[in-house]
């Protein structure tokens, strides 16, 4: 019985060191294989079955990426639409959702304000996306940043107030309230008593906030063709090109990718933060 | 107060809404931006009703209820499971956890891209890896049925992390002491999960699988780089299709009429969705 009971624990635990070790290689192996292609010569590139350890490392495909102006110009459009959106998106919608949270609105009201913003959150975005290209276009606003920055904006505000709306719902008032006694205006509630304590759900909102207007393609596409894409677009345009072109595919996919895994893990409790919250919590 | 509400507001309305109506109204009117660069002329449902009878269309919406049925399923059993398998406080559990969640961050487009490599049926690595097992693998892009399993494969492995979030957030949110009660009260831990914790995770379980059912099937960027739609037709789904009918073909009216169907649609989901979050809320 107790031998038993040992084995059966011995069993269980292998089990459930064999699947999560099975899962973590269904993670990483394709990312390994992506840096690998990376990096890998071009003669070895396309062997028949595949070189899978390279004979040597080149970084020919980064250089040849990089040293091309276009490139350049994707990852700086990139850098540009992600830090004004998240910006942009963290003043506005903190301050939106705090207004939302302190207006004393109704039950009713306020639940049709979220499911507004639910709304906005899933429905078929390409609904909006093509009218969207023509108010750009009659804008004279298509293949700039701003058209993309402004489309991007559209999503996040309202999924960032939403968010924002449950910090600052789940606040305790009292604080705020012995600061209205203390003659307090609203700014200043807001600023000096509110936002501190909601600071942690700021930083969420803002990161979420950056990886989706960083990796975000459908608005970008739609609106921008030459000089305002982005590096989504330029990791897409490769599937359209005639001929096989992994090396520079791979290095591209790797200079989007890259930057975000190590942001991420840098950021990781409030990412995990900002995404369970939405659904946990609603 | 209202005043902090009112940028936010303006910004929704003229990005949204705006462009929503503008939708509705492009849904009624026929207009190919290639051949004229305003609306031709009211046409009523006739729009509505081309795109009903478009065979590709029909395929579509087959694609995405295949796609999305299949590949949501499978995340949610994949995603609780490891959830269940990936809880404590180890460190060695908590890289792990640090370890699945990395998909998640990835853009889509690249995912694609990198999929696109992995599955080719000659120089990729999947392949290469059955062949160990002694599988001959697929053409997994090339054949029509094996390149919507590989837009599934995709699918799942980009956002099963999801699944896995929540339910790990809901697993912790469960107090120890009923699964100590249970067990001092001689449960079995199959039992102390069938009674305890798959009562208490059902709304957040079932809200989780409407957000990935409408995320699933609003996502295009993967197939965009993983198929383009092909072979042939074989992996449009509705949005792909409605992308290339707008932004390819620049039949507006069309694209326009299809996407109203498409949302009508996704809007009883969001509905479900919406009725769900305030029935747990009131609940707890």
């Amino acid at each position: 019985m107790v031998y038993g009971g040992g084995l059966r624990r011995v069993v269980i635990r292998g089990g459930r060191a064999l699947a999560l070790t099975l899962a973590c290689l269904a993670v990483l192996v394709p990312l390994i294989y992506l840096v690998i292609n990376s990096l890998k010569l071009q003669s070895e590139m396309y062997t028949i079955p595949p070189i899978i350890i390279p004979s040597r490392i080149t970084f020919e495909h980064f250089e040849l990426t990089l040293s091309n102006v276009r490139t350049v110009r994707f990852l700086t459009n990139s850098l540009t639409v992600t830090s004004i959106v998240t910006a942009v998106t963290v003043v506005v919608s903190t301050l939106a959702a705090y207004g939302l949270s302190r207006l004393g609105l109704r039950a009713t009201w306020l639940s049709l304000i979220v499911f507004v913003f639910l709304f906005i959150r899933f429905y078929p975005r390409i609904t909006t996306v093509i009218p969207y290209f023509l108010v750009m276009r009659q804008l004279n606003l298509l293949d700039t940043v701003w058209a993309i920055i402004a489309g991007h904006l559209g999503i996040t505000i309202p999924f960032v107030t939403w968010l924002m709306l449950i910090v600052f719902q789940d606040l305790p008032r009292e604080v705020e309230e012995a600061a209205e006694v203390d003659g307090a205006h609203p700014v200043q509630r807001f600023a000096l008593v509110a936002l501190p304590m909601a600071a942690p759900g700021v930083a969420s909102a803002a990161i979420l906030t950056a990886f989706l207007s960083w990796n975000e393609f459908l608005i970008a596409s739609s609106v921008a063709k030459r000089q305002a894409q982005v590096l989504s677009i330029a990791v897409a345009s490769f599937v359209t090109d005639r001929g096989v072109q992994w090396g520079p595919m791979a290095a591209m996919a790797v200079i989007m990718i890259v930057p975000m895994i190590l942001f991420a893990l840098f950021v990781q409790r409030y990412l995990v933060r900002g995404i369970t919250l939405g659904a946990v919590k609603g | 107060m209202a005043a902090f509400v009112v940028p936010a507001m303006l910004l929704v309305i003229a990005v949204q809404f705006y462009p929503l109506i503008f939708s509705a109204y492009l849904a009624t009117q026929e207009w190919t931006l290639t051949s004229s660069q305003s609306s031709q002329g009211f046409v009523g449902l006739d729009n509505f009703l081309k795109v009903l009878n478009n065979e590709v269309f029909q395929r579509a919406v087959r694609n995405s209820a295949l796609i999305t049925g299949s590949a949501v399923t499978i995340e949610m059993l994949l995603g609780t499971g490891l959830a269940y398998l990936a809880v404590g406080s180890s460190r060695v559990i908590r890289a792990v956890r640090t370890l699945l969640i990395l998909p998640l961050v990835i853009a889509p487009v690249a995912a694609g891209t990198l999929w696109r490599m992995m599955l080719n049926s000659q120089m990729g690595l999947t392949n290469y890896l059955l062949g160990f097992l002694g599988i001959k693998g697929p053409d997994w892009l090339g054949n029509a049925d094996w390149a919507l399993v590989s837009v599934i494969i995709v699918d799942v492995w980009m956002t099963t992390p999801f699944v896995l979030l929540v339910a790990l957030a809901g697993l912790s949110s469960i107090p120890d002491e009923l699964h100590e009660s249970a067990a001092l009260d001689g449960a079995s831990r199959w039992q102390s999960f069938l009674r305890i914790d798959l009562p208490l995770m059902a709304p957040l379980l079932l809200l989780t699988l409407l957000f990935r059912m409408l995320e699933s099937l609003l996502s295009l960027d993967s197939i965009y780089t993983l198929t383009l739609g092909g072979p042939g037709y074989a992996t449009f789904t509705m949005t792909y299709y409605i992308y290339t009918l707008g932004l390819r073909s620049f039949n507006l009216g069309l694209a326009a009429a299809a996407s109203w169907l498409f949302m009508s649609f996704a809007t009883l989901a969001l509905v479900l969705v919406f009725w769900l979050q305030r029935r747990s809320q009131t609940a707890q």
